[in-house]
């Protein structure tokens, strides 16, 4: 990684900060590379596997390869990384969302932002990610991995921290209660 | 849900599922957008962050010293002000070895 940020593109301007120490500005502009590079798309993977806050969540993965920056392979393990963390994030903050609702009688945030960002949908397409959130995490995260993403099995088992047997069965399980979902629609 | 309860009948398609999913997945995610100035506020929240998680290891390593500081003084004055029998000087107080 720090080769590769030493000799690689040089980050634009507004986005370089100003740090006395060389480790701290090398370190400043790694992550400014890689907020450039990943922002967009960690963000996606997080609003699709049902953060209902997924500034925070990337924010947060970002913070924590901030903290670790050092002990970084390269800009492989960091998009890794990255979504390793993602991941498991949006998982910690949906069980987290769905213990406080267990004690505390209140109207569900995660259902309205679900509906204002399937708002341009096909009914079809709702349906489907209606569905998709409806699931267990463990197996959206496999199917959001797949056929988003489009990982092979040992990434996504990396990602999500399981072996490639099981993702197999996330993914088969997943999809079948998605082709359940749909064929009861139609 | 077993895998043999959600193994879908054999009049169902598992493809069309799949790129049914894959469009729907691409046509939500087409709709996040990243906010313009979100380096900045992220940055901003790191360095808070960062800022106070070593004032508070600063503070904690202080309390832990003077703690331990503390802790050895009042040992230290625990000690008892008359002279000892082990090092009170007098030649009596141990018996002299026989050879």
């Amino acid at each position: 990684m720090r080769q590769h940020l030493r000799h690689g593109t040089p980050v634009p301007v507004p986005l370089t900060p100003a740090a006395a120490d060389p480790a701290e500005r090398e370190r400043e502009a790694g992550v400014a590379r890689l907020f450039e590079l990943h922002y967009a798309s960690m963000l996606r993977l997080a609003v699709l596997l049902g953060a209902d806050d997924p500034e925070n969540v990337v924010a947060e993965a970002y913070y924590q390869i901030y903290r670790k920056w050092r002990r970084l392979r390269d800009a492989e393990a960091a998009e890794a990384y990255l979504r390793s963390t993602v991941c498991n994030l949006t998982r910690m903050r949906i069980r987290h969302l769905q213990v406080a609702r267990r004690h505390v009688e209140a109207p569900s945030t995660e259902l309205v932002a679900s509906a204002e960002s399937t708002a341009l949908l096909h009914d079809d397409q709702r349906v489907l990610i209606d569905a998709l959130q409806r699931l267990p995490a463990r197996q959206r995260e496999a199917l959001v991995l797949r056929h988003w993403l489009g990982l092979k099995e040992s990434e996504i088992a990396s990602a999500m921290g399981i072996s490639c047997g099981s993702v197999k069965t996330h993914t088969a399980r997943g999809l079948a209660a998605l082709t359940q979902a749909m064929e009861a629609r139609r | 849900m077993t895998h043999r309860d959600a193994t879908p009948s054999p009049d169902t398609s598992p493809h069309r599922t799949e790129r049914e999913l894959q469009q729907a997945l691409a046509a939500l995610a087409g709709e996040v957008h990243a906010a313009p100035d979100a380096y900045r506020t992220a940055r901003g929240a790191w360095l808070r962050r960062e800022r106070r998680r070593r004032l508070v290891l600063a503070v904690l390593i202080a309390v832990v010293f003077a703690l331990a500081t503390l802790i050895g003084l009042w040992v230290l004055n625990q000690t008892p002000a008359h002279p000892g029998v082990i090092f009170s000087g007098t030649a009596a107080s141990l018996p002299r070895p026989h050879p």
